[in-house]
């Protein structure tokens, strides 16, 4: 027992050795080098009220907000250019600083300088031993997007029902689907999925290449699956021209692109159809009901 | 590729070696008390499967058998055992039929490669929540193959499916190969073990963990038995 | 809140009485500055937001850049937060601020009855500033409001600023429209001034006048000489516009030039204020700000009388007085510097209170002076603040060829810290401690310069 208990205050010992060298973490994105060093005393400025000291999320406010600020700690992050289940790039974390969390209470810290910024990013890295021991993993490519043709967006569509993206996020985009009320994320708080028609900006991004990259890679934490191993990138594409016609308010080539062509999508191909394909069913109601 | 095959003769060697003097532990994993009684699971709202089942699936956290055994506990020694290293060629596989995890709980080896499929006709997404290991979460519509996945560290993950917000299993994963899952009348066997000083864990996803010393000198069959309290909700 | 320098227009013993009005009424204007100084740290927003006071403030109440974003945002966050609807509907958007404090002033060489050629003057004690009730934040999306009313000392109120904003028009952040009354888009802003005591609690250059030239009221018993501070909120409309992260700004404004005087006091007359200013970061050291602004303003030289007593509001007459500032905000990591240049002149007519249709005194000109600020802060960390100003006033020209070149060149040297115990997202607190020292020179009663002291120690807190 006592040899035990000696071996695991050495384990002790090497964790707070590699605790303090993790200190040392930087963060580079293009010619920006940020310093955890730096990072720390930013954090306590601007972050701690909702992050928390130790960066597990629990800060003063964290009580009073809904979604939960991240708990740096778990290092888990929705907003990634790298497949489901792996960390996040700098520029990844970076961005998500830039950009804020819309529908959240994390606001856009764009007004910081950029060595600020990537200072804190640094800071963030130091907060689970995760950022120390893996190697950084291969960032998912993005083909050149696809000309957005009214055959995309129809195909995209039958890949909307296909691959049931409305048991959540509804027929309609609305975030209304039969599972949408049951959501919860990693933290067992509830969840509301994306609502397309209200036409706000995604949590990752506002252009197509980042909802291209939502879906592609996940949002990890949430139930928003990653659907790389499911989707072809050509067909990724359509998807997405389907996605932002779900956008109804917004202006778009999409939309431009539908209207045109008398607000409908086109039948389904016959040898794509299954009609014993229960999930193919709702598609024409909802399309339908969709677009008038 | 000749001193990998080399070394996994060697390892065998080594194996097979220790099994000259293997003991075995096993026994019978009971609860005391009223557990909760299973719910019944409603999957009107996914009909493909609910019309799998004639009659509607229960919760599966807590399962009993005959004689107040209980069932999906993992018994595993928790330490003394020389980790052999060895990690299992085969993979174990995790079923989703019926919006259904089969098993429910599965044990598998670090690094022991994990293949998941669907045989069922509706989207499914495997969303394993890890704290150790990473967390990731995969959609896997019908018709898929299976995905292939590992674990790089000792974990017991409750794994959900967003979708299907009734779906829940847990993946079991190792450090060890000496590890049984209590099966019927709450009956585990842990064979193959050097002799040594064990200690043996057994865990029950609700009702939590105990553990148990023993130490193996010769061709022996030690019984241990473990008795979680139920607990009634 | 205008100061009357109170004096006799005869000649014998003018200039006297004159200096020693002068030294209370510097001494007055100084008190009043500093008292009903509001500022805008507002724990209301850090309440919804849930941000401790470091997020938007370098130390508060001076913003950094990301409290500068928010307020040009008019008090958004560019997330769902914003709006007053997505708060639990037991949200106030109101904070309090008041600073008891003990202090004490000396001026030396002050006329009194009792010694004409002037005495030092000391007076000490516990105080109170007055109170600053801030409501702000939000009625929609886009349309922002800040509510103060304010009080002095003895709980008179009157509304520090009162507007509504329209922001983002076009979908653009280069069009935002304020109107009611509201501070100027003072980079240097009086209203968030690290300083309080009565001789640190202003800059200089936007409360200076020329000394010597202003016998008290003016022509036709206008209530009184002009009394307009830059840093002084005005009431009017404003259009801002900035880039998305504030880097380059502007703001042009006009307002009634009563300054910030509600019930139009004085005249018609309409000020302009224009400001630019454009921030660039230099890696590590921190973000970089250069700015300009001018003020140009009309203010009446007579007025309409009935019974002898001047109607309101009908000052004619007008004559011009501007002024002209260049800064900088220098930040080399922890230490910031800011600089200021400012350039005034007015009429002759102004600085000598001469009725524009009468003919000037023998030897007026258009006075005009410079100003030269440097400031210091070594922030030590979020919750600790040196301070140090050195603001001074050269006369380049003065009023009248009687006085000498030098006369009333001023200097003031303030240094002080501020030290915030603790930093929260729910109220602010903040020990004060604070030395000033004003000389200005020849304008003592006999000639010699006058030197006047503040020490200030206080709790400064907003809820």
């Amino acid at each position: 027992m006592a040899r035990k208990a000696q071996r695991l205050s050495f384990v002790g010992v090497l964790i707070v050795a590699v605790a303090s060298s993790l200190g040392a973490q930087e963060a580079h994105v293009g010619n920006l080098t940020g310093h955890a060093d730096a990072g720390k005393k930013l954090y306590k400025r601007f972050c701690i009220g909702c992050h928390g000291e130790r960066g597990d999320g629990v800060g003063d406010n964290a009580p009073f907000l809904e979604p939960k600020p991240r708990d740096f700690t778990a290092a888990t992050f929705k907003c990634r250019s790298t497949l489901t289940g792996n960390l996040p790039t700098d520029e990844d974390l970076y961005k998500s600083v830039v950009r804020g969390f819309n529908t959240s209470a994390m606001p856009s810290w764009a007004p910081l300088t950029a060595q600020t910024k990537i200072d804190l990013v640094a800071y963030i890295k130091s907060f689970s031993p995760r950022w120390h021991d893996e190697k950084p993993a291969d960032v998912l490519k993005i083909p050149t997007e696809t000309p957005v043709t009214i055959e995309s967006i129809s195909h995209g569509g039958e890949l909307f029902q296909k691959l049931e993206c409305w048991k959540c996020h509804g027929q309609e985009g609305r975030g209304d689907g039969p599972s949408a009320s049951t959501l919860t994320d990693s933290k067992d708080q509830p969840i509301r999925p994306y609502n397309f028609t209200g036409g706000g900006r995604f949590k990752c991004g506002a252009e197509n290449e980042d909802l291209y990259r939502i879906f592609m890679t996940g949002v990890d934490g949430t139930p928003m699956p990653s659907f790389n191993d499911v989707i072809k990138p050509v067909d990724a594409w359509d998807l997405v021209h389907y996605l932002r016609t779900l956008q109804k308010t917004r202006k778009s080539r999409e939309n431009e692109v539908l209207k045109a062509a008398g607000g409908k999508l086109l039948p389904p191909k016959p040898e794509e159809k299954k009609p014993e394909d229960p999930a193919k069913e709702p598609e024409n109601k909802g399309a339908g009901n969709g677009r008038k | 590729m000749r001193t990998k095959s080399m070394l996994v003769g060697v390892s065998t060697l080594l194996m097979s070696s220790s099994l000259m003097f293997a003991g075995t532990v096993s026994g019978k994993v009971t609860f005391t008390g009223t557990p909760a009684k299973p719910k019944t699971i409603d999957m009107s709202k996914e009909p493909s499967c609910a019309k799998q089942h004639a009659t509607p699936l229960t919760t599966e956290s807590v399962v009993t058998g005959p004689n107040n055994g209980l069932e999906n506990v993992v018994v595993y020694v928790s330490s003394g055992a020389p980790d052999d290293g060895q990690v299992p060629a085969q993979a174990v596989t995790y079923e989703q039929k019926g919006c259904q995890y089969l098993p429910h709980v599965l044990p598998m080896h670090v690094n022991q490669e994990l293949k998941i499929t669907n045989e069922d006709q509706t989207s499914h997404n495997i969303h394993p929540l890890a704290k150790v290991n990473h967390e990731w979460n995969k959609s896997q519509p019908p018709g898929t193959p299976a995905i292939s996945e590992k674990y790089e560290k000792a974990e017991f993950i409750s794994v959900k499916c967003n979708v299907h917000p009734w779906m829940h299993g847990v993946f079991a994963v190792m450090n060890t190969n000496h590890y049984d899952l209590s099966k019927g009348g709450g009956a585990f066997k842990l064979p193959n073990l050097p002799p040594g000083k064990y200690t043996i864990t057994a865990w029950h996803e609700d009702y939590g963990t105990q553990t148990a010393d023993i130490t193996i000198t010769s061709n022996e069959t030690k019984d241990v038995n473990f008795t979680f309290k139920a607990k009634a909700y | 809140m205008y100061v009357v320098a109170a004096s006799k227009n005869n000649d014998s013993g003018r200039w006297m009485s004159v200096w020693s009005g002068l030294a209370t009424g510097l001494l007055v204007l100084a008190a009043m500055v500093s008292l009903t100084s509001p500022s805008s740290a507002i724990p209301a927003f850090a309440r919804k937001f849930g941000m401790p006071c470091s997020a938007c403030h370098e130390a508060w109440p001076k913003l950094n850049n990301f409290g500068q974003v928010f307020k040009d945002n008019g008090y958004q966050m560019g997330n769902d937060r914003d709006s007053p609807i997505s708060k639990d509907p037991s949200y106030w958007p109101v904070s309090f601020r008041i600073t008891p404090h003990w202090h004490r002033e000396n001026t030396d060489r002050v006329g009194t009855d009792q010694v004409p050629t002037g005495q030092s003057v000391t007076t000490h004690g516990f105080d109170l500033s007055g109170l600053d009730i801030l409501t702000g934040g939000t009625l929609s999306k886009n349309i922002s409001f800040l509510l103060t009313p304010s009080a002095d000392n003895t709980a008179t109120f009157h509304f520090e600023s009162a507007w509504v904003r329209f922001d983002n028009l076009l979908k653009s952040s280069w069009l935002n429209v304020k109107v009611g009354k509201f501070e100027l888009d003072n980079l240097l802003s009086e209203k968030r001034i690290l300083t309080l005591s009565a001789n640190g609690g202003s800059y200089r250059a936007y409360h200076f006048r020329p000394q010597g030239g202003l016998p008290g009221s003016i022509g036709a018993d206008l209530p009184s000489p002009l009394a307009t501070g830059i840093g002084d909120n005005q009431i009017g409309f404003e259009v801002m516009g900035h880039s998305k992260n504030s880097y380059t700004r502007y703001s042009v404004a006009v307002v009634s030039a009563t300054d910030g005087n509600v019930s139009l006091p004085t005249n018609r007359g309409y000020d302009t204020f224009l400001t630019f200013s454009q921030a660039f970061e230099a890696g590590g050291l921190g973000l970089q700000r250069v700015g300009a602004f001018a003020y140009v303003g009309m203010y009446p030289t007579y007025g309409l009388t009935s019974g002898g007593n001047f109607l309101p509001g009908t000052g004619v007459g007008n004559k011009m007085y501007s002024q002209l500032g260049f800064f900088g905000m220098w930040y080399l990591k922890k230490l910031d510097v800011t600089t200021m240049y400012t350039r005034s002149k007015e009429s002759a007519y102004l600085a000598t209170a001469t009725p524009a249709t009468a003919a000037l005194p023998i030897g007026a000109h258009d006075p005009s002076w410079n100003g030269f600020l440097v400031e210091t802060h070594y922030t030590v960390n979020p919750q600790f603040i040196l301070i140090n100003r050195f603001d001074t006033i050269r006369m380049s020209q003065q009023p009248l060829d009687s006085l000498t070149k030098d006369f009333g060149n001023l200097n003031a040297l303030t240094f002080g810290y501020r030290w915030y115990p603790f930093m929260n997202s729910r109220d602010g607190f903040a020990i004060h401690n604070e030395y000033s020292r004003v000389s200005s020179k020849g304008i003592s009663p006999t000639g010699n310069d006058s030197i006047s002291s503040s020490v200030f120690l206080g709790f400064d807190f907003i809820f």
